[in-house]
């Protein structure tokens, strides 16, 4: 396998919509800004936003569409393909450096996720992206579709290793979250993979960090942090930075550098213990967050129940 | 794991005993310290000022470590969500008998911003 041996690889995993990309641009940049980390960052979601805040752009060429457009994957170059961070997480900054790749895919409803995960791993591996001098990080943002094809192949190759679960205190995140799991308790009896830990992303929802807890705890992991619900994140995102970059010393840039610490230092590798339908509603019923309901009123209405 | 901040190995699996994270507790100063003062809230409106003297509980002495970690100044300091319901989490264990205690744990279980300075 490419990349030294104390190169760490790590994962975002959860719910699509969950604030994945958000999450994780932010933890690099805190993890890069504030503890001299060198990281490169995978994108591997067809939407191709994993890189934009790093970027300060819309989305970068990625390499599936690199490949179409010069005829093959074996006429892209690397310069083309891997873009330095801008701002603060540029090489040429004192401090860590970023450096960022989207896999991209196909357009949606047409052919696999997975081939251009696949794809665009293989050729960074070829073209020596994993050997970058000084690289301490290599992170990969995965698309939330547990059944997709894309959703594996970080993991099928052998490449992130240590795998963070991005949910929330709801339902359909604590699903999502579960699911994940039992996917990395698939491979984790054949390969190295392990649960790292849960970040919840908070929706601010009732007794949230009760039940993240009690999930994470579970599952036989930790929630490695509770990040509160900031109009900061956005207002960032629309000038297409960090929070880290717009504002380092607001009170959201403190939360993200408290989780950047955390997974900088973090030994807690595990594997899974993922619970049943069954348990997971009954979690939510202990935290009060879903009446019981009386069996004759499935599948009826408000106004007829 | 991490506990208010602190890193306890992993081969402590992921339910550390409270005494583990008391005795990280053990060096803290309280001599220079009478009055936790914490800044609840986050509209301007609706800010308000609680005070904290118990200082014989847990979580007294767990602000106070909060508080002086990284802070030469003494200065304001806003505190992180996760290390705040910990603190409240180990608490309603620790301090279960104290009525003034508890009902600070409960404020400090909500969605507000708090922000801690010591007196």
């Amino acid at each position: 396998m490419a990349g030294s041996a104390s190169l760490r690889q790590i994962a975002f995993y959860g719910k699509g919509g969950i604030g994945k990309s958000t999450t994780s641009q932010n933890t690099l940049a805190a993890m890069s800004h504030y503890f001299g980390k060198n990281i490169m960052i995978v994108g591997c979601d067809p939407k191709a936003d994993s890189t934009r805040l790093i970027l300060h752009e819309k989305a970068q060429d990625t390499i599936l569409s690199l490949a179409a457009e010069m005829g093959t994957i074996e006429d892209v170059e690397m310069e083309q393909a891997r873009l330095w961070g801008k701002g603060l997480f540029d090489r040429e900054t004192p401090g860590g450096w970023i450096n960022c790749t989207e896999s991209g895919g196909p357009e949606p409803g047409v052919g696999c996720a997975g081939r251009g995960v696949i794809t665009a791993i293989n050729f960074l591996e070829e073209e020596g992206a994993y050997d970058e001098d000084g690289l301490d990080f290599v992170s990969y943002d995965v698309l939330g579709d547990v059944v997709c094809g894309g959703f594996a192949m970080p993991i099928r190759e052998g490449k992130a290793q240590e795998i963070y679960i991005v949910m929330s205190g709801e339902m359909m995140a604590m699903y999502a979250a579960n699911n994940i799991s039992k996917g990395i308790l698939k491979y984790a009896n054949t390969g190295g993979v392990r649960l790292a830990g849960l970040i919840c992303n908070a929706r601010m929802t009732d007794r949230e960090y009760d039940l993240a807890l009690e999930l994470a705890t579970r599952i036989g992991t930790q929630l490695i942090h509770f990040v509160p619900r900031n109009n900061i994140v956005q207002h960032a995102e629309l000038r297409r930075m960090t929070v880290v970059e717009y504002s380092p010393y607001s009170d959201q840039a403190r939360e993200y550098k408290e989780l950047a610490r955390k997974i900088v230092y973090n030994d807690m590798k595990i594997i899974p213990t993922p619970v049943s339908m069954d348990e997971l509603e009954d979690l939510l019923l202990e935290f009060g967050l879903e009446d019981e309901v009386d069996e004759s009123q499935v599948g009826k209405a408000a106004h007829e129940a | 794991m991490f506990i208010l901040g602190f890193h306890f190995p992993a081969d402590m699996g992921n339910k550390v005993p409270d005494e583990k994270v008391v005795e990280k507790l053990a060096d803290v100063d309280l001599s220079d310290v009478n009055e936790i003062k914490l800044l609840m809230g986050t509209k301007d409106k609706d800010k308000m000022w609680l005070s904290y003297t118990n200082k014989n509980t847990f979580l007294f002495k767990a602000m106070v470590h909060y508080f002086k970690e990284e802070n030469p100044d003494r200065a304001q300091k806003y505190m992180i969500y996760m290390n705040r319901y910990q603190m409240s989490e180990l608490s309603k264990r620790l301090d279960a008998g104290d009525d003034e205690t508890m009902a600070l744990c409960k404020n400090l279980d909500t969605m507000e911003q708090f922000r801690i300075e010591v007196a």
